[in-house]
């Protein structure tokens, strides 16, 4: 049997077995509608209430502060044209790394006649805040930036830039899709007014995510229909998927503190062992203020997609910096916004790491890894023979 | 995305990688979307390909595709590269996914550039010992 190991806990990660335990009763016997005013309805109002509570607790905020939705896109949506929306007009501010969910739902309110000013990051994926502060107009409405970079995983300056869009009164929304439940979030301390989060990133199931909305935020509904989560977002709860969230949130807060330090500590060994065996090798995102799993690197004179599927031939899943479709080749937005070159942008790789991954299979890797894109470098006509 | 056993066997194994010293053609093909290249060796003894090298730089598909190219080419004539086309190629990998035929593109484009250099210069090497002739 070939060894598995999964590095890519940024794309998604396997349900905790406590979830799905959590989750089976509400196909079952607590399958009603939340909505619904006997017994049945009454059971699945219970499973909603109490992931609600458990999320709000985990945020330290208040139950009727939070909504759900059927993914991080969504809220993402939801969040940027839904603030957008409710004011007609006006300016908004966002990184140039930002997740396409929301850097697309800001081009699309461009060409629906909203300014957008795109911040910079520096060569570590870093936004300045000063340029955040100079970007400010006086029809400015909202501010956007994620809390960690899911390619490259830098941890953004987002209590300073929430300082600004508060002295301002601007609002501000911060897509934490890949930093919640990974490091601690303080929604007051921040400044947050909207806060995208999801579930599957977190060993909860696919299909279910988070926005927080602060009291008195003036939003418009993207969907309409029946008054669910305080006429914010029409349409019957996802219940089992929301208990699965809910519990996996509870996982969570108990988990990770230590499972942050773990994954450092398997993060930089990884990097140490590549760094250390490939030349010609470099570390793409910010050195320190880092997601706690993730490293991305750049090989030079190797594409990475030949290395994910050597890798997966190997059984190790990872994903490459920059995505083929149809024989086109872009390479990845967040390093081109970083100014790395093209040809190390071209050989850029990412792994996650997660709580199932042990030492022993960063090992493994470094046993495959090296050898695997010294043989890659042989092929290629770019390496220098 | 799945590829099939053939093409994954091209990669993992790879027949006649590497340069090649003094070929007697050289040709290479880039496919401008994603930057994905090649590069044809040609070893040609009375007319017909004696050894075929690669060099490439792209995706496992283009990789694997240029590996099965040069078993393609191995004892054709030189003219017969010319009439090689993606389809052969395609075929000798056991299928592309729509999404990967640039691989095929590249490797024909090579295999053609290799072809028609070693012509170039064979052309060029009669008309140099004509000259001398006269």
């Amino acid at each position: 049997m070939i060894r598995r190991v999964y590095l890519d806990h940024n794309a998604s990660t396997q349900v905790h077995p406590e979830v799905v335990a959590a989750m089976l009763p509400y196909f079952g016997e607590r399958f009603g509608n939340p909505s619904s005013v006997h017994g049945f309805g009454r059971d699945a109002r219970d499973g909603l209430d109490t992931a609600r509570e458990t999320i709000a607790r985990f945020l330290r905020t208040g139950k009727d502060e939070l909504l759900f939705t059927s993914g991080g896109t969504e809220s993402d949506n939801l969040a940027v044209k839904g603030v957008a929306w409710a004011r007609g007009s006006g300016h908004i501010i966002a990184s140039r790394i930002e997740h396409h969910a929301v850097l697309h739902t800001c081009q699309a309110l461009e060409a629906q006649g909203f300014a957008l000013t795109y911040l910079p990051v520096d060569e570590f994926g870093m936004v300045d805040p000063d340029d955040a502060a100079r970007a400010v107009r006086p029809d400015t409405i909202l501010i956007t930036v994620m809390h960690a970079n899911s390619e490259v995983g830098t941890i953004q300056p987002v209590s300073e830039i929430g300082r600004i869009a508060r002295e301002r009164g601007i609002l501000f929304h911060v897509d934490a899709i890949q930093t919640f439940g990974k490091v601690p979030i303080d929604l007051d301390a921040f400044g947050i007014d909207l806060l995208s989060f999801s579930g599957h990133k977190i060993y909860g199931p696919k299909g279910v995510a988070g926005l927080y909305v602060r009291k008195k935020t003036k939003m418009v509904a993207l969907q309409h229909g029946g008054d669910h989560e305080r006429r914010r977002r029409a349409g019957t709860e996802n219940v089992p998927g929301i208990v699965g969230f809910g519990k996996a949130v509870e996982i969570r807060a108990r988990e990770m503190e230590a499972e942050r330090a773990r994954l450092m500590a398997l993060r930089d060994r990884l990097w140490a062992g590549i760094s250390g065996e490939v030349p010609e090798v470099r570390l793409n995102g910010h050195p320190t203020s880092r997601l706690p799993g993730t490293l991305n690197v750049s090989f030079r004179h190797v594409e990475s997609e030949s290395i994910v599927l050597g890798l997966d031939l190997k059984g190790v899943a990872v994903s490459a910096g920059s995505a083929c479709t149809s024989g086109n080749v872009e390479p990845s937005h967040v390093l081109v916004a970083m100014g790395v070159p093209l040809d190390w942008a071209m050989g850029a790789l990412r792994a996650s790491l997660g709580r199932e991954n042990s030492p022993e299979d960063i090992g493994y890797v470094l046993q495959v890894l090296p050898p695997l894109v010294e043989r890659l470098r042989r092929l290629s006509p770019a390496a220098v023979s | 995305m799945n590829y099939s056993d053939r093409l994954v066997d091209h990669f993992r194994n790879p027949r006649n990688a590497g340069m090649m010293r003094n070929p007697d053609g050289v040709g290479e093909d880039e496919y401008q979307g994603c930057g994905d290249m090649t590069r044809f060796y040609l070893r040609v003894m009375d007319g017909r390909v004696a050894d075929a090298r690669f060099q490439s730089y792209g995706c496992g598909p283009t990789i694997a595709a240029s590996s099965a190219g040069t078993e393609l080419a191995a004892g054709r004539s030189v003219e017969e590269l010319l009439t090689l086309t993606e389809q052969d190629v395609t075929l000798a990998v056991g299928g592309l996914p729509p999404e990967r035929q640039h691989a095929a593109q590249v490797v024909v484009g090579a295999i053609r550039a290799a072809a028609y250099d070693h012509l170039r210069r064979r052309d060029a090497a009669l008309a140099g010992r004509a000259t001398e002739r006269v």
